[in-house]
């Protein structure tokens, strides 16, 4: 592997640049943002939307995308804290149940896309629905006992805990970025991904098995946004309606702003890491300056404009 | 020279998602009525034709905007802020006189067109993906919404309301039949003709000397005129104005789009397989309502729908390509 300066890269490099230039503007704004708390804050908030990302940044980059993450989201705190019934005993189980429904509702996700052929943004878009549907009638709208109990003190602890000095959800983020790009650079799978991802006909031809390795690709998505939900009920203390709902557009403007094409084939979860900090910077920063409503809506979709224009942009047709 | 059975063949494959949209909407129809006379014990009358009529005609008017877009291979997913946009301004600034109605309606629309031109200028010239440019353009359009209306709140002029709806009677009918009338016309036009060109094959198009910036430009704007025009009716159903109530149509307008037999990859569909689909969808509502499904399990039998029906027509699809 050669370490040249690809466009590709180059884009990577212009994300992380974008997050340390916000962070200087956040310190003018707003004195003690770029600290090692202030960032630390930030960092914390951005892993959220990182870790669902990483699900998102993988279906992209084989030209799909996944709109049934909000729920899946949510449906996983909801499991999670509906089993757990507030007590540390139950915590391990209740968690691993809460991922095994990501994983379970990905997998079908990715059936359908890959064996039935139903377009990734309506099959996701209905099991979007199909899992809300589930998650609210269950649970009364969310209003049953067992369901508005708090998140065992344990996860608290964990998510909220620090490990020398740094957020253990931070590290949890950290294991994931390893992870996730150990993966998609180094093994057989990551060769596959972005195979798939540029040529399906040829991807096939030269033996991938395209429909395994799509599949796969929505049960980590679903898996990632699983674990999300799980993180942000540790560290919000309890599972709530709609947690889940700011994640669709924010997971799939960070894979875009970290230098994914958009139809799949290039890019790579590293990219999406300065995406996620972007964002969650930008937005820190309005919050900061308590800034309306309107306002952060505003700047919020003027600056996913601007960074898209400045590198998001397609080659010129030749006519 | 009378079609060969080869040509008739990819007709009607050609045909297939409009034919199933139609097929769909009858069925859905025959089970509301089943449903309403089980329930009830009486036929649905003027009211029950009036209240379906109205409630679809905001995601009509949304999904066949949503449709001229899909067709050039693109996405609105702006077509909910551009709702809350208008919805917000037709509630608060028209009075109840006819030179203001007619200046608000005017003025909202051109709101409308200008959203879609910057969607379709930034797609067209700043050669940035729909899906892209729409998620940042909704943004905004919710920001421009929500300074307009900051709660919900304000009514339309109940003069106005009524050139739309009236309870008992379905003169909402005439708008959807309007619609449908002015699709068939549109689609005839050059500028249709050419987004069925530029979704098929933007080279081939390109090569015909179609302009393909200028149609996708277009596209957009038609996109943004509409979802306005989907925002005023949405104020005149609800009667009031909320800066947020037209976010759900983004992801509905594409379901009844998906629904109506438009593909997602271009090129094919109609406008009309996109009103079918926006019938489809509030009739499925109703239906879930006198089945006694507990409303919370709604969005459950609404995404099983569209799963369901977007797989079954995929299949057939295929099917028939193949004896084709």
């Amino acid at each position: 592997m050669s370490w040249v300066l690809t466009p590709d890269r180059r884009k990577v490099l212009y994300g992380f640049a974008a997050a340390v230039a916000l962070f200087i503007i956040g310190e003018i704004v707003k004195p003690g943002f770029a600290s090692v708390t202030g960032i630390q804050e930030v960092l914390q908030i951005a892993s959220f939307v990182g870790l669902v990302a990483a699900g998102q940044t993988f279906v992209i980059l084989v030209g799909g995308i996944d709109l049934s993450v909000p729920w899946v989201l949510n449906a996983a705190a909801i499991l999670l804290v509906s089993v757990a019934q507030g007590g540390n005993g139950r915590a391990l189980p209740a968690v691993l149940l809460a991922l095994a429904l990501g994983a379970a509702v990905g997998t079908v996700n990715g059936i359908g896309i890959a064996v039935l052929g139903v377009p990734a943004v309506v099959m996701t878009l209905g099991m979007n629905g199909i899992v809300q549907g589930l998650a609210l009638g269950a649970t009364h709208g969310l209003t049953c006992r067992g369901c508005v109990t708090p998140a065992p003190t344990a996860l608290q602890d964990a998510v909220n805990g620090h490990v020398l000095g740094i957020d253990a959800s931070l590290l949890v983020w950290l294991a994931v970025i390893l992870l996730v790009t150990f993966a998609l650079s180094f093994t057989t799978f990551g060769r596959r991904v972005y195979a798939v991802g540029n040529s399906e006909r040829a991807s096939y031809l030269a033996g991938v098995n395209v429909r395994l390795v799509t599949v796969a690709l929505y049960a980590l998505s679903g898996l990632f946004a699983a674990l999300a939900g799980i993180a942000l009920t540790g560290f919000g203390g309890s599972a709530t309606l709609g947690m889940g709902d700011p994640y669709l557009f924010q997971s799939i403007a960070a894979v875009v702003i970290g230098g994914t094409y958009i139809l799949g084939g290039r890019g790579h979860y590293v990219g999406t890491v300065a995406g996620a900090i972007v964002l969650t910077a930008l937005i820190s920063i309005l919050l900061a300056k308590n800034a309306p409503d309107y306002a952060r809506d505003i700047v919020y979709g003027v600056v996913i404009l601007v960074i898209l224009l400045f590198y998001g942009r397609q080659a010129e047709e030749t006519a | 020279v009378p079609p060969s059975t080869s040509a008739r063949r990819h007709l009607v494959a050609h045909h297939t998602p409009l034919l199933v949209a139609v097929a769909l909407l009858v069925a859905m129809l025959v089970l509301y009525i089943v449903m309403f006379a089980a329930s009830i014990g009486a036929m649905p009358s003027g009211y029950e034709a009036a209240s379906v009529t109205d409630n679809a005609v905001p995601l009509s008017l949304a999904a066949v905007g949503q449709t001229i877009v899909v067709l050039t291979r693109g996405l609105d997913l702006s077509v909910g802020g551009m709702m809350d946009i208008s919805n917000s301004l037709a509630a608060t600034k028209m009075h109840a006189s006819v030179g203001s109605e007619i200046l608000w309606t005017a003025l909202i629309l051109a709101i409308g067109a200008a959203g879609g031109l910057v969607n379709g200028l930034l797609v067209a010239f700043g050669r940035l993906q729909p899906i892209l440019v729409t998620l940042g353009t909704l943004s905004v359009f919710q920001g421009i919404a929500l300074y307009a209306l900051p709660t919900p709140g304000g009514h339309v002029p109940s003069g106005y309301t009524g050139i739309f709806l009236n309870p008992g009677v379905p003169s909402a009918l005439l708008w959807v039949v309007g619609l449908g009338l002015a699709w068939a016309a549109f689609r005839r036009t050059r500028l249709g003709v050419s987004l069925y060109a530029v979704g098929n094959s933007e080279a081939a198009a390109r090569a015909h000397s179609v302009d393909v910036r200028r149609t996708k430009v277009l596209a957009y704007v038609l996109s943004g005129v509409l979802a306005a025009a989907a925002g005023i009716a949405l104020a005149t159903t609800t009667t009031g104005g909320d800066a947020v109530g037209g976010d759900v149509f983004t992801l509905s307008s594409i379901a009844a789009v998906v629904i109506g037999g438009v593909s997602l990859f271009g090129g094919r569909g109609s406008g009309v397989g996109a009103i079918c689909g926006a019938f489809v969808l509030t009739l499925l509502v109703n239906v879930l309502f006198f089945a006694n499904i507990d409303p919370l399990f709604q969005p459950f039998y609404q995404g099983l729908f569209l799963v369901l029906a977007v797989g079954a027509s995929t299949l057939l699809g295929r099917m028939l390509r193949r004896r084709a």
